[in-house]
Parts: structure tokens; C-alpha cells; sequence
């Protein structure tokens, strides 16, 4: 019941505050927006325990003055299982400046490369969030970087660079009372904070009248926790690869491609074919193929997207899947979004696990249905 | 003598009027001055059969470079779409597949999407296709002239347009076109079984900067009763852009 109550006063309070925005005057121009939402999620085998039960509030300011300009994103959150998940989240903060020729960009942000859908050949600089498995909104799954990021435009080409002087990992929970925690591991050693140890890189990226294309370089560290001995911890890698996007009728065709190599001089290649059709009729089905080949790994993914509008896009039907081909497992999210006033959105949902080995074998019981309400300012 | 070549001038007027096709009027339609950028402020208002209303803003730019046109959007309203950007290279040439984009905010990435399936959709839940919002080739009809009518007190063109394209939504199309300013303010389409689907009705137009501009539009699908109103606001023509402004980068940094 406190749980409750807590969640309506952190709604309320927030109804209260309408979506505000300026316009420029002598060239100043803000704008402050966000959403409360609630999720709420049971596990639908024994013990038909909690899964997780959020409330938060996200709010996004944003304030502009000729050519330069900052954003920052930030939640407020009650979360009735992880406490300390609980609280203030600064999610991203950063100043901007340029013109339509150029860009300079520093602060905490997202960034992110490619054209996979949910899954990483050559979107390797922002790590993920893994707290709550891949059951959340994808931007939460996001960690944001410190970064400098300047870009050049061009009609049909931009060329970015990207300094992160202290590297972010993947976030994975050991918590015992998270159940999607992976249990306990050893101390985590983290590259030490010298600008020896910096990410950098830059990509290459090409929009023409049929095809899109990029071409990236990065010298980065493997993102996920790796036992080292009595530790984990991380290597450095080298990444160069590339991407394409090219439509043909009613289809697009993604591709991905990407040569790991560490400081041993050990290769691993990561390559991504994706395919996306749009029947009409807001119909969208989408696949993928991920294949991660070489230095002592091996291993096959394919996801699978549909969704379908209806009733003048009132209610959106989505299934996505991730399939480990390899070891034969599956994560499926189904869900019902039913916008109930332009601010108002429903979501019911279902997410199934199953494995018979690999990835999804630690979260096999964890299939849960899940309900979450959203309000927009 | 006078009278004569008065006469003959009238006739030749009218031989002139009567030999224009249908192809001509939709072309004339097609080719109305309106600068060479654009910018307006559009509300989408979707209307259900109940009364029931949700609310779309967008804010939009074009540019056009001979007979092909950029163009760029940003939603404004509601939250849960803001910040999500269309980018569309529009191709005059018939056969030649458009060149789209969408910028998802909550994703931090720009999706290519096809050029071809979406020309049909239904825009973002309302009841005009992203053909409807503009674009359309001429030559993806077959046009006939059917009569001249008056329509609420302006005299205007009959033209039904028939799609080569078996794949099209509506199996023709009966458009009203006001010959003092080379609009159609009433339209009818029909579906795949011959009957009415859809009604578009131009509630208000008049002249910005010189150019004719639709301001207020009306499509109603009779079928089902969900109808949208489109209300543009500030429209502005010969605006100073940046052809930089219709880029990926752009539509990746909002507005």
C-alpha cells in the first residue's frame, strides 16, 4: 500500500507539471519534456513471484541560444524490489555547439552506430544495462559514455570522431534479491583512468539515393565482464568494420560487419544480416542474423520482429524475439500498446524464456507477465 | 470584322480549354508555383467516429531541387512522439523508388525504411497516405477530364485518375479542381470493389507571399466515420534553409 501511495504522489506530482516550452526570444529556446510510467511484472511459473515493480518519472531539458545549446535527461525512480535502484538517475547531460557544417558534442550521452536492432557488431561504445535482462525500454538498457564527439556534414556524408576518456562496461546484476541477477562474481578490476586507456574512434557514414553505408574504426575494450584469474576484467580491442542499409521495394536490407582484434593479434569477426518488409497496411516484420566466429568463440543469434497498427494506430500489436540458433534458446517480448489519449499509454505483456542451453539457460524460469501504464507531458 | 476575330479568338480560347487533358490539369495542379523552400506548422487533428479526438503537431521543411523534392519533419506533439524526424528524398521520375528515413529518439538511431510500401500507408494514424501528403507522380495515373462544374461557387475541373499501378490503395480517384487557383478541393476515392472510401475536402485556402496555400483539409474515410483534419499555420515560402537541413545529421540532431 505505501508502494502504492508513493507511486501516486510521484504521478501526481508530475501531472501537475505540464510540458512546457519557450519560444526564442533574443535566440533563447527551451523546452522541458518527459513521461511518468509503472511496470509491473509477475513471474508466470512457481514461485509467481514479483519480476520487477517500477515507478519513475524522466524528465528532458533541453535549451538552445543561436548555435549552441545543452540537453539533459534524468529519472526519478521508486523501485519497490532493488532499493537501490531506487532514487535520482542522471541519464544523459551534455552542451552542444555548431552549424549545419559541423558539430561539437561533450558530456554524458548515448552513442550509438549501426543499423542492427538490438544487437551489437559496430554499436560498441555505449555499453548495456543488463539489471533487468533485456526486459526494459531499449534506451534504458543504454549506459551512457562521458564523451567528446565532433562531426563534419556533408549533403550525403558525415565523418565523426569520438573520445571517451574513461571507458563504461556492461552493468550486470549480482544482487540475490534481483531475479535476473547472475549470481556472485569475482572483485571487478577496471582499466585504470589514464588517457592511455581511452576509447577513440571515428566512422565514416555515406546517405545516397539507394544505399547508405558507414565505415568505422574504434580502439575500445571488450564491454563484458571476462574472468581473468582470481578477477574480472577487461582486454583492450581494436574494432574496424562497417555497415550498409539498402532498400528495394518493400524491403530493406541491413548488413553488418566487424573484425575484433586484440592486442595478441587474435581476430574475431561479427557479422549481421538484417532484412525488414513493409507489406503496407502497418505491417512491419523484420529479421536478423548475427554470427560471431573466431579467437575461441563461436556463436549464432537471430532475432525476429513484428508488429502490427490498428485502429489508426489507437493499438499496436509487437512481438521480438532473440534466438540463440546455437545452443537453442529463445527470449520472446509480446506485447498490446493501446494509447488511450495522446498522453495516456497501456501496455500489457508477455515475455517467454526457454532454453535448452546457452544464453537464455540462467533466465529459463523467468518467463513473466508484465503491465505498464505511461503518461507523456 | 471586329466581331469576327472576337469570335475566333473565343473559339480558339475554348478549342485551347476543351483540347487540355486530364494528364495537363493534374500536371498544372501538380506544377502550382510554391517557391523553391517551404515551411509550415501543420495540426493533425484524428477524429473518431464517436467524437473521440487525438492530436498530432509537426513542424516541416522542403526544399526542391528541379523536379525532385527534400523534405524534412519533426513531431511536436504529443510526447511520446516528439523528437521523431522524417527525412524524404521525393523523386519526380516515375519507377525511381523515394529515398526515406526515420529518426526514432528513443533508440538514438535513424532507420532507412522503403521508399515504396510507405507511399500507400496511412500517415501516422491518420486517414491521408504519404502519397495524399504530396509527391505523387503525374504519370502514376491514367487521367481523363471528365466535365467542368461549379463547386461551391468556383468553377472547376472534373478529373478522374485511375493508378497503373494495380497494387494502390483506391481503384480511382475523382478529384474537383478549381481552376482560378489549379487546386483540387474536393476529392473522392474509391476502393478496390468501385465504392466510396475516402472524401478530402479543402475547408479553407488562400494566398501566402503570393503563392496559393491549402490551410485548412478535411479527409473523411465514410466507410468506418474516423476522419483528419490538417490545419497548417505560419506557412512560409523562399525561406533561407541549408541544404544541410535535409540530411541524416540533421534529422539525428531534432530541432
Amino acid at each position: 500500500m505505501n508502494y502504492f501511495f508513493k507511486s501516486f504522489l510521484l504521478g501526481a506530482a508530475t501531472v501537475l507539471v505540464p510540458a512546457v516550452a519557450a519560444p526564442a526570444q533574443d535566440g533563447l529556446d527551451w523546452s522541458v519534456k518527459g513521461f511518468v510510467d509503472t511496470y509491473h511484472a509477475v513471474r508466470t511459473e512457481s514461485p509467481v513471484d514479483w519480476m520487477a515493480s517500477r515507478t519513475r518519472v524522466r524528465g528532458e531539458f533541453k535549451l538552445d541560444y543561436k548555435e549552441c545549446g545543452a540537453f539533459v535527461s534524468a529519472n526519478l525512480v521508486y523501485n519497490a524490489l532493488l532499493k537501490d535502484q531506487s532514487g535520482f538517475q542522471l541519464r544523459e547531460a551534455y552542451a552542444y555547439w555548431g552549424n549545419p557544417h559541423w558539430d561539437i558534442r561533450a558530456g554524458k550521452q548515448i552513442i550509438s552506430w549501426g543499423v542492427a536492432d538490438g544487437l551489437r557488431v559496430t554499436d560498441l561504445i555505449s555499453p548495456m544495462d543488463y539489471t533487468e535482462f533485456l526486459a526494459q525500454d531499449y534506451d534504458d538498457i543504454r549506459i551512457p559514455v562521458g564523451a567528446l564527439r565532433v562531426r563534419f556534414i556533408h549533403d550525403f556524408w558525415n565523418l565523426e570522431a569520438v573520445a571517451v576518456p574513461v571507458a563504461k562496461f556492461f552493468k550486470l546484476p549480482t544482487d540475490p534479491s534481483n531475479p535476473w541477477s547472475v549470481g556472485p562474481l569475482p572483485p571487478e578490476v577496471k582499466p585504470d583512468p589514464v588517457p592511455k586507456n581511452m576509447e577513440y574512434g571515428a566512422r565514416f557514414s555515406c546517405f545516397l539515393g539507394g544505399i547508405d553505408f558507414s565505415l568505422m574504426a574504434l580502439r575500445t575494450w571488450s564491454k563484458m565482464p571476462e574472468l581473468q584469474g582470481d578477477h574480472i576484467g577487461y582486454h583492450r580491442l581494436t574494432v574496424i568494420g562497417g555497415d550498409l542499409s539498402i532498400p528495394f521495394g518493400n524491403f530493406v536490407f541491413r548488413g553488418e560487419i566487424a573484425d575484433n582484434i586484440d592486442d595478441d593479434g587474435h581476430h574475431q569477426g561479427n557479422v549481421l544480416g538484417g532484412l525488414d518488409w513493409y507489406p503496407g497496411a502497418d505491417w512491419n516484420l523484420s529479421a536478423q542474423f548475427n554470427q560471431i566466429f573466431g579467437a575461441g568463440e563461436h556463436s549464432s543469434l537471430a532475432t525476429l520482429r513484428i508488429s502490427k497498427a490498428l485502429l489508426n494506430n489507437s493499438l499496436t500489436l509487437s512481438t521480438f524475439a532473440y534466438v540463440d540458433v546455437k545452443d537453442g534458446g529463445v527470449f520472446n517480448r509480446l506485447s498490446a500498446d493501446w494509447a488511450a489519449t495522446d498522453q495516456i499509454h497501456a501496455t500489457l505483456g508477455f515475455d517467454l524464456f526457454y532454453a535448452r542451453g546457452g544464453m537464455f539457460t540462467h533466465y529459463a524460469h523467468n518467463s513473466e507477465v508484465w503491465v505498464k501504464l505511461k503518461y507523456c507531458f | 470584322m471586329k466581331k469576327l476575330a472576337m469570335m475566333a479568338a473565343l473559339l480558339l480560347a475554348a478549342a485551347t480549354s476543351n483540347a487540355q487533358s486530364g494528364r495537363d490539369i493534374i500536371e498544372r495542379v501538380k506544377n502550382r508555383p510554391d517557391g523553391d523552400t517551404r515551411y509550415a506548422e501543420m495540426q493533425l487533428t484524428l477524429v473518431k467516429k464517436n467524437g473521440d479526438k487525438r492530436e498530432r503537431k509537426m513542424v516541416s521543411w522542403a526544399m526542391d531541387q528541379g523536379k525532385d523534392t527534400k523534405k524534412i519533419m519533426f513531431f511536436t506533439y504529443p510526447g511520446d512522439v516528439k523528437g521523431t524526424g522524417f527525412l524524404t528524398w521525393d523523386y519526380d521520375q516515375v519507377g525511381k523508388e523515394d529515398d526515406k528515413w526515420l529518426y526514432l529518439p528513443a533508440m538514438k538511431k535513424t532507420r532507412r525504411i522503403s521508399g515504396a510500401s510507405s507511399k500507400t500507408d496511412f500517415f501516422m494514424g491518420t486517414d491521408f497516405t504519404y502519397d495524399d501528403m504530396g509527391g505523387r507522380n503525374v504519370d502514376e495515373d491514367t487521367h481523363t477530364l471528365l466535365r467542368e462544374e461549379m463547386k461551391d461557387g468556383h468553377k472547376c475541373w472534373v478529373v478522374e485518375s485511375v493508378p497503373k499501378d494495380s497494387h494502390e490503395i483506391y481503384s480511382r480517384k475523382v478529384s474537383w479542381i478549381r481552376q482560378d487557383c489549379d487546386t483540387a478541393v474536393y476529392v473522392e476515392f474509391y476502393d478496390k470493389l468501385d465504392k466510396l472510401h475516402r472524401l478530402m475536402t479543402v475547408e479553407d485556402i488562400q494566398k501566402v507571399d503570393g503563392f496559393w496555400t491549402v490551410m485548412k483539409t478535411e479527409m473523411k474515410n465514410v466507410q468506418n466515420g474516423h476522419s483528419t483534419q490538417i490545419t497548417v499555420t505560419g506557412p512560409k515560402y523562399d525561406v533561407d534553409v541549408d541544404k544541410n537541413l535535409f540530411t541524416v545529421a540533421k534529422l539525428e540532431k531534432g530541432l
